[in-house]
């Protein structure tokens, strides 16, 4: 597990307040919302609002499907390392 | 543009659009309307549950359902157990879903355009009760027009032509209001769809010339530094409504908006009752009177309920002698997840059914975000599965459990397992014990039954507690008492218990570890102190089987 998933899935238990999960419980590749971990709409925004302040990045409101980066811990990831290397 | 009554909608011959993203025009609703009409009426239906996202979808629904004279129930969510209570009152289902009625099945010969009847009981809300049943709340065509009617004559001005942009469901009396009858009458053009992420709002209103937006605190407070505001101070108007926005967020919209949010205060039940921009204070609306019963509850009159109808609400408030009031609290045991209703009576007997369950009750963990906690006495078979399978397997099974009850917001996120629900001398547990149950971190001591001295060393009965926190950490899926914690409890049992003990730590001698102890076992422990020696003597059984046993060396401080 990389420095940067292991980082993104303890900020998606601490910011989400879940119980009994550790990090290995995620699947990096795992849906977040929906079947998968079974995060809410809400969760979603409090997510957003957590990755930007973590890694100190902004997404970018105009980007069409901005939201496709929340799907698993994995796009997540992609995402913050691309963000990253423009900052 | 002007103003078209509600009950006129599908007479009037003005032409304009309705939405874009594809473009209609109210012609084409009324078309579509009509003919959905005539399908209803061929297959004589009288009432028809209806859950739709696309909103000029929803008004074709239902101006053709009243065209009918049918009546349309509009379920707050499509969840298993709600569906199964409401199949009685609808003899079909209108929705997004597969295996359910679309707006095309439906369609038949059109009838003709003729005005709606004011009087036709035409709208069912579906919400949730404080006795755990979900509550029918009815409404006339009258009602919901003296209600836009009001709006419009408070804020129609202001808004003009402004497309109107929701992040709210229409399933719900304010987005049925404010997303789509409103504008519906007058004139605003309305998004099909609601736009849960402020990022889709923004880029939404870039596309209008003029926009207002209808959205919820769960939006309005979580809002980013990362959406171009400077732009966004175009919006003429932002709605919020489902239940109070903070004052901090409210200040915050002011700052970047340079506006207030417009704040609505009311219920399924008694429609809109107040508002308010900034501040504390709910302002009336128009009509609207107010009154309190001896618990300091609201109690609403306006003239959008049915006539004579004075409606009790449970929401504690402070009257204030201009008028206006502030909220305190509500007085029953429903609560307000993200505005979204929920009655904690009826989760709690959804979660009692199943078989791992024999009580429960539940309260609001305000962490980040507010959230469900579960309190929960564990069946027989509970336990069992607790031992086996360990404590996600057990929370898992019932989240699981309670999903077909209730949207995944509701389920609850902390768990405490417990052997039976502590009451007080009246056998109930007040709320704010309970609350403060589901605060407290998970128990790391034993539960100690009896403690008696024999002969020369103390006697104690324990239990392991179901829910012990250390479970967590070791063998999750199959829980056992850690040597560690069994030679921590034997430590400070000792020191609780014997007077000079040493304390000094020395270490350990003859440890053995022969039995497992699990989550709820009954242990015996015996403890003595040989002060010549400096040992302490402990030994656990379990079931009358040696479990553990070992002796602590102590010592005076160096």
């Amino acid at each position: 597990m990389s420095q940067l998933t292991l980082e993104i899935k303890q900020l998606i238990i601490d910011a989400l307040g879940l119980e009994d999960l550790g990090p290995d419980d995620i699947a990096a590749d795992q849906p977040l919302f929906g079947e998968g971990l079974g995060l809410d709409s809400v969760d979603a925004l409090e997510l957003g609002l957590a990755i930007q302040k973590r890694f100190g990045i902004k997404i970018d409101a105009d980007a069409k499907d901005t939201r496709k980066h929340f799907a698993s811990v994995d796009s997540l990831a992609a995402f913050v390392s691309a963000s990253r290397a423009i900052a | 543009m002007s103003w078209i009554a509600l009950c006129e909608l599908l007479t009037s011959g003005e032409s304009r659009q309705v939405t874009d993203a594809p473009a209609l025009l109210l012609g084409q609703v009324q078309q579509q309307a009509l003919h959905l009409a005539g399908g209803l009426q061929r297959r004589n239906v009288r009432s028809l549950a209806v859950h739709l996202e696309d909103a000029a979808q929803l008004a074709i629904a239902l101006l053709g359902a009243w065209r009918a004279g049918a009546r349309v129930l509009l379920p707050a969510d499509l969840q298993p157990a709600n569906r199964e209570r409401l199949d009685a009152q609808a003899e079909l289902w209108l929705t997004d879903q597969p295996g359910d009625h679309s707006l095309m099945d439906l369609l038949g010969e059109p009838l003709s355009a003729a005005e709606l009847d004011p009087q036709l009981l035409g709208l069912t809300l579906c919400t949730s009760g404080s006795s755990g049943q979900p509550k029918l709340i009815d409404k006339r065509l009258a009602q919901l027009a003296r209600e836009i009617e009001t709006l419009e004559a408070l804020w129609g001005a202001d808004l003009g032509a402004a497309s109107v942009i929701g992040s709210v469901a229409t399933q719900h009396i304010y987005g049925l209001l404010f997303r789509v009858l409103w504008p519906l009458c007058a004139g605003r053009p309305m998004l099909r769809r609601p736009l849960p992420f402020a990022e889709d709002m923004q880029r939404a209103s870039r596309e209008q010339p003029a926009f207002c937006w209808v959205a919820s605190p769960a939006l309005l407070k979580r809002m980013g530094d990362n959406l171009d505001w400077p732009a966004l101070r175009q919006v003429r108007r932002v709605f919020s409504s489902g239940g109070p926005l903070p004052a901090e967020a409210a200040q915050l919209l002011r700052e970047r908006l340079g506006q207030w949010p417009t704040e609505i205060y009311g219920s399924s039940e008694t429609g809109g009752i107040a508002w308010r921009q900034g501040g504390e204070l709910w302002q009336p609306l128009p009509g609207v009177e107010l009154g309190q019963d001896e618990q300091g509850a609201l109690r609403v009159a306006s003239p959008w309920l049915a006539s004579g109808h004075v409606e009790q609400t449970a929401d504690g408030a402070e009257l204030h002698a201009d008028g206006r009031f502030a909220l305190r609290g509500r007085l029953d045991r429903i609560v307000k997840l993200e505005e979204k209703r929920i009655s904690l009576p009826m989760l709690e007997s959804a979660l009692a059914e199943h078989a791992y369950v024999s009580e429960a009750r539940l309260g609001v963990i305000q962490d980040q975000r507010a959230y469900l906690g579960a309190l929960v006495a564990l069946s027989e078979a509970g336990i069992f599965a607790l031992r086996n399978q360990g404590r996600r397997a057990v929370t898992q099974t019932l989240r699981q459990h309670l999903n077909d009850h209730c949207e995944a917001l509701a389920l609850p996120r902390r768990w405490r397992l417990l052997h039976q629900l502590p009451g007080n001398a009246q056998g109930k547990l007040p709320q704010a014990e309970l609350d403060a149950l589901l605060l407290a971190p998970r128990p790391r001591e034993p539960e100690r039954l009896q403690q008696q001295w024999q002969d020369d060393h103390w006697q104690i009965e324990l239990r392991v507690p179901l829910d012990l926190a250390h479970f967590s950490g070791h063998f999750p899926c199959t829980p056992v008492l850690p040597g560690v914690v069994q030679i921590e409890w034997a430590m400070n049992l000792a020191r609780e218990l014997i007077d000079d003990l040493p304390p000094r730590f020395g270490g350990m001698e003859v440890l053995k570890f022969q039995q497992l102890a699990r989550p709820g076992d009954h242990l015996k422990l015996s403890l003595r102190f040989d002060h010549a020696r400096g040992k302490l003597y402990f030994a656990y059984h379990n079931a009358g089987k040696p479990c553990s046993s070992g002796r602590i060396l102590l010592g005076a401080r160096p």
